[in-house]
């Protein structure tokens, strides 16, 4: 390691209106490391790289870079400087070929024509010399997320970047697209590159990182060399407090299939088969995890079971009763709760209530009404009740659920779904963007329901996740399930393998 | 005076709201005694003692008082009138482009309100909008054109023109200039006045020259006048070597007959301006039933009459243009036309 | 109907469709640039309204028709910047803001037109020019050769167009600032100075579309442009975004309004149905349209305002 460091912050302090969102964040980063930034969502990471990359102005601090003392107004400047980002949600022109990406933005060796030709061979040559190849004339909404990363970063390294900031790139990678990425990123680092890394996903910081920084509330809380940090260590820090990563599992007698997919196809927004002949059940007293890359099939799924999206052939049977394309109100009755995907768009009504986001499934129900009026003190009572069961911090129960935060939303909807013991728990995303305390408790409220008796169905992207909670691990790749493996005896690699499309068979050789 | 205005324009809001919130059984006793009370009070006090010496004449219409057209005709009719009978220029409000009906509604009501004498409605499709202000204003008189009845309304004067008849004669001049004998007529909608128009035109041309085609396109706009100027080249290119249109959109096929050389007859205002392609012109003149009207009104009759201007009684006369040669014997044949149809011996009918 | 396919008539007919073509393929050009970075002016029938007045009254009063396209030009810049400052700085609600700008145009073309003009005088018109050997090619010589020599600059119009947006770093960044402007700034494309171009572009266009249809017209009445560039926003849709879809349409709109005349002047089509066949061209744009909007995906932008860091 150099001894002088190729970023510098110091002190950098940035607030917005009634929030210290940096508080005096100093962060340094190594030529040839990999320096993480550790932290819940809230934490301040953000911010901060926003402000390395000129697209907030700290309100205090200052930045260096190789010891000199720069200003970077604008993300232009930041690039000047060799600074690059790879954006959590990919920056790419959809519509624009991957030549066009990379090239935007740069004075062309042709004046006002392009030298699309010329950034080409470019792409080529990098593409060859960091594993990232990638087609120069293909139009970006025709690549897999992987490669549309891969764009990300040859257009970092197409700019020169010495210095480049990863915003939770592993987000909507398989296990394999992550292993070839850091191989890049290794690579990127021998090169004598500095990188910033910022992730929630423990073993991946681990695996990755040379040094630690921790974020919490805008702080630094928090700085370690990856030698001698743990999984359990970094959550403490993330947290402040002890967390358990994995919710205490006992034995549960499972019973019989409370709900049954059979055939199911269901066709997606742009018109493709989205799920493909799906089977599937899930037991009463079990959690079935259904692992896979975004964008195979999990919303479709959840939405055809939850009734908000109709399917083109075979059934759904939920306790017992045939729900195929009944409307969501059957589903309910039929003993259904759905836990969906969308917090704010599916989940709740943002301008609405507490109050009214806990009723909306039951404003109809004899218990809340007095001679066909409401009874707004029994109405009170349960909502205060759901209220404290389920630990929803809000200020009262008239609060508008928009200003509340996302882990505090969930365990709202969490509330209302459980608040009538569902015979069959849809839960799609569950803790996706909710902090590690409200994922650890809504991780602990769905193991509960599991032992009275509920068959919960978790989709999720997060494997840690779906390891943490599965009874069994179904694997969903291009609408189609790939198989049940037992998370006890089952890998990661293995997983991964199916996430991608390869079938367990064909994969023991 | 501007702000008097606007205290009349809330005020008849005010006493639209009440009437709207106090529904339909309670409009009749609301709002009647109570619209008519107010214009009372300002529209027919206030105003009377000025009105001993002038009137006050309000004008609202579809179009532009420039359009050499329908606007034109009234507005000139008006400006005739207030010349004779010494009406100063701030008893006279014109307000055009009224082409949105509802729009024409407000300012019809506001000029009631602002106790105009004579409020004129100059369109036929502002008939809907008359029948519900003007029982709200029994004081004054409105006149509605062009049309053929006064709704049963006594405060309502219908006027309309016999335009045929200048059409019948137009029609004839045209037959007897063609060369090509295919004569082109350019109309908006199949409709009222412009209709009446092209068909007596027509029923002139085929019955001076039997050989003539008299192609009639309507291109369903009064305001299109670029498809006008095609309708025009349409007529060119079939072989038309006299033309005729009517309505506001009709400048578009008057500048091509001025470039391909056809012959123009035009109608509603005196069209000479627009080139020396122009024969002659069926001519409006609205000051001749005006007359009428105001001297009915200073005998305190509001309305219940229908005028129609035509040849004989003067309102509609034919201009011949100066700038174009017209041979002694077609304009002599024009003026045995206009006799004839005054005389009765020619029908237009066709 | 035997008369309807005499050469004459053909060619007269796809003539005219031409001619009707031409305001509105200037002024859905214009709007392409603009819809293409992600801005919608609805204000296009104003700036041609306004245009139209300029160009009429700058012939008028010099009788030089090309004076008459500079004022056009002039105007339309000007309305071009207006719009831009409006939607683009000012970040005003696009569906909204162009219906200003289409109010004052239509009423302030009116009252220039009342106290300057007065009543509606016939000026000259633009030059007629006859492609040496093209204009004498039977048919096609007639329907598409012998026009006034700005239809011609109107058509020329549409391969560069294509070109600029397709083969220019400028075009570049306009498809990138319509389709994601985040993707943008991040590379420091400055997203509002090329939506100030674009829709500057757009009324300049809309300014040489008046212009071009007053002086082509040789007159100018109230409310000349009777709605055509809301038809030329309509016809951006239809064109899917793209110079050569936008001719296309143009033309088809065109060509539909010039043979239903035809076929009304040659009573092909009975006067009682002349209500129904005004219709066609709009049913017609309508249903392609429909079919058009299946297929092709609006920039994702369109209507957004931009501020960084939402």
């Amino acid at each position: 390691m150099a001894e002088t460091p190729m970023l510098e912050m110091r002190g950098i302090t940035k607030r917005f209106p009634g929030v210290l969102a940096n508080d005096n964040v100093d962060f340094d980063v190594f030529a040839g490391e990999v320096h993480t930034l550790l932290g819940e969502n809230g934490a301040g990471k953000s911010t901060l790289m926003k402000i390395l990359y000129g697209m907030y102005q700290a309100d205090e601090g200052e930045i260096l870079l190789n010891g000199e003392s720069v200003d970077i107004p604008s993300p232009t400047v930041a690039i000047e400087h060799n600074i690059g980002m790879i954006h959590q949600h990919f920056m790419l022109v959809d519509t624009l070929t991957v030549a066009e990406n990379v090239a935007l933005g740069l004075p062309s060796s042709r004046g006002f024509l392009t030298d699309l030709d010329v950034v080409s061979e470019h792409i080529v040559e990098l593409g060859e010399q960091y594993g990232l190849e990638i087609d120069p004339a293909a139009e970006v909404w025709q690549l897999a997320v992987g490669q549309k990363q891969r764009v990300e970063i040859i257009k970092a390294l197409y700019r020169e970047a010495r210095l480049l900031i990863l915003d939770e790139p592993t987000a909507v990678l398989t296990p394999q697209e992550v292993d070839q990425l850091f191989d890049t990123l290794r690579q990127l680092t021998a090169d004598g590159r500095g990188l910033i890394f910022i992730s929630h996903k423990l073993h991946e910081v681990l695996a990755l990182s040379n040094r630690i920084t921790v974020l919490r509330q805008g702080r630094v809380t928090g700085n370690t060399t990856t030698e001698g940090a743990t999984r359990h260590s970094l959550a403490e820090m993330m947290v402040g407090r002890e967390v358990k990563l994995a919710p205490d599992k006992p034995e549960v007698e499972t019973g019989g299939a409370a709900l049954q997919i059979r055939d199911l196809e269901v066709i997606g927004d742009r018109g493709n088969v989205m799920v493909d002949g799906l089977d599937l059940d899930v037991h009463a007293g079990e959690i079935l995890g259904i692992a896979g890359v975004s964008g195979n099939g999990q919303r479709e799924l959840a939405e055809t079971i939850g009734g908000l999206r109709q399917s083109n052939r075979g059934s759904i049977t939920i306790a017992g009763v045939d729900t195929t394309n009944k409307p969501p109100i059957e589903m309910r009755h039929a003993g259904l709760a759905y836990v969906p995907e969308g917090r704010m768009k599916n989940g709740s009504i943002g301008a609405f209530t507490v109050s009214e986001n806990l009723l909306l499934i039951d404003h109809a129900d004899d218990q809340f009404l007095s001679r066909g009026l409401y009874d707004f003190g029994a109405i009170r009572e349960h909502c205060q009740a759901l209220v404290e069961e389920f630990a929803v911090k809000t200020p009262t129960l008239e609060t508008p659920v928009k200003s509340l935060s996302g882990g505090n939303i969930q365990k709202l909807i969490l509330a209302r779904e459980l608040s009538g013991t569902p015979q069959v728990l849809i839960a799609s995303q569950p803790t996706r963007g909710v902090d590690i305390g409200a994922a650890e408790y809504i991780h602990k409220r769905l193991v509960e329901q599991r032992e009275e008796g509920t068959a919960i169905l978790v989709i999720s992207e997060d494997l840690d996740e779906v390891f943490a909670l599965s009874d069994r691990i179904a694997v969903i790749y291009e609408g189609q399930i790939m198989g049940v493996v037992d998370p006890a005896d089952a890998t990661r690699e293995q997983l991964g393998l199916m996430m991608a499309g390869i079938r367990p068979e064909s994969v023991a050789d | 005076m501007r702000s008097k205005k606007w205290s009349w324009v809330a005020l008849v809001f005010a006493v639209a709201l009440i009437a709207a919130a106090c529904g339909d059984d309670d409009s009749s006793t609301t709002t009647s005694p109570d619209a008519p009370a107010t214009t009372a009070a300002s529209g027919g006090t206030e105003t009377t003692a000025a009105a001993a010496e002038a009137l006050r004449i309000a004008v609202v219409s579809p179009s532009s008082e420039t359009d050499l057209a329908f606007t034109q005709s009234i507005v000139d009719a008006v400006n005739v009138i207030a010349a004779e009978r010494g009406i100063p220029e701030e008893n006279i409000d014109v307000t055009e482009n009224m082409f949105n009906i509802d729009d024409a509604a407000a300012a019809l009501r506001d000029y009631a309100s602002q106790g105009f004498d004579l409020v004129i409605a100059h369109g036929s499709q502002y008939g809907g909008s008359l029948e519900e202000i003007a029982p709200d204003f029994p004081d004054v008189s409105f006149a509605w054109g062009t049309a053929a009845d006064t709704k049963g309304l006594d405060n309502v004067f219908a006027y309309e023109a016999a335009s045929d008849e200048g059409g019948y004669v137009l029609g004839v001049m045209a037959a007897a200039l063609t060369e090509s004998n295919i004569i082109g007529v350019v109309g908006p909608i199949e409709v009222g006045d412009a209709k009446l128009y092209v068909d007596g035109f027509v029923a002139g041309a085929e019955a001076n020259n039997s050989g003539a085609t008299v192609r009639v396109v309507y291109t369903d706009s009064f305001s299109d006048v670029a498809l006008a100027s095609e309708a025009a080249q349409a007529h060119v290119a079939a072989g038309a070597d006299a033309m005729s249109g009517t309505a506001q959109m009709v400048v578009g096929a008057v500048s091509v007959a001025n470039d391909e050389g056809v012959l123009w007859f035009g109608t509603q205002a005196n069209q000479s301006s627009l080139g020396d392609i122009v024969v002659a012109s069926q001519v409006y003149k609205w000051e001749v039933i005006l007359r009428d009207i105001l001297d009915n009104i200073d005998n305190g009759v509001l309305g219940g009459e229908i005028y129609v201007v035509d040849l004989e009684n003067g309102g509609e006369v034919i201009e011949f243009n100066d700038a174009y040669d017209l041979p002694a014997d077609v304009r002599q044949l024009a003026e045995d036309t206009i006799a004839g149809i005054i005389d009765g011996s020619i029908s237009t009918g066709g | 109907m035997s008369d309807f396919f005499t050469e004459a008539i053909l060619i007269a007919t796809f003539a005219s469709g031409v001619r009707l073509a031409v305001p509105l393929l200037l002024a859905s050009l214009g709007e392409t640039f603009g819809q293409r970075s992600g801005v919608l002016n609805l204000g296009v029938d104003g700036i041609m309204l306004l245009g139209a007045f300029g160009g009429y009254y700058t012939v008028l009063k010099t009788g030089n028709v090309w004076y008459g396209l500079i004022a056009g030009i002039g105007i339309g810049v000007l309305f071009g910047l207006l719009s831009a400052l409006i939607s683009v700085t000012l970040l005003a609600e696009q569906g909204i803001s162009g219906i200003g700008v289409y109010l004052f145009g239509l009423g302030m073309s009116d009252l220039l037109f009342l106290k300057l003009v007065g009543t509606p005088t016939p000026i000259s018109k633009f030059p007629k020019l006859d492609i040496p050997g093209l204009s004498d090619i039977p048919w096609l010589g007639g329907m598409f050769f012998q026009h006034s020599v700005i239809v011609y600059l109107a058509f020329a119009l549409v391969p560069l167009s294509t070109f600029v947006i397709n083969r220019t770093t400028f075009g570049m960044r306009i498809r990138s600032v319509g389709e994601n402007p985040e993707a943008a700034d991040s590379l420091g494309v400055s997203v509002a100075g090329v939506r100030w171009a674009t829709v500057t572009i757009g009324g300049t266009l809309a300014g040489v579309a008046g212009a071009t249809l007053a002086i082509d017209l040789g007159i100018f009445q109230q409310n000349l442009t009777n709605a055509q560039g809301f038809i030329a926003i309509a016809l951006v849709y239809f064109g899917a975004w793209r110079p050569i879809g936008v001719m296309l349409g143009s033309l088809l709109y065109g060509f539909v309004n010039a043979l239903v005349l035809q076929l009304k002047t040659l009573e092909v089509i009975p006067p009682d149905l002349s209500n129904f066949a005004a219709m066609a061209p709009a049913i017609i744009t309508i249903l392609a349209l429909v079919i058009v909007a299946r297929r092709f995906r609006q920039p994702t932008a369109l209507t957004k305002p931009f501020t960084r860091g939402t």
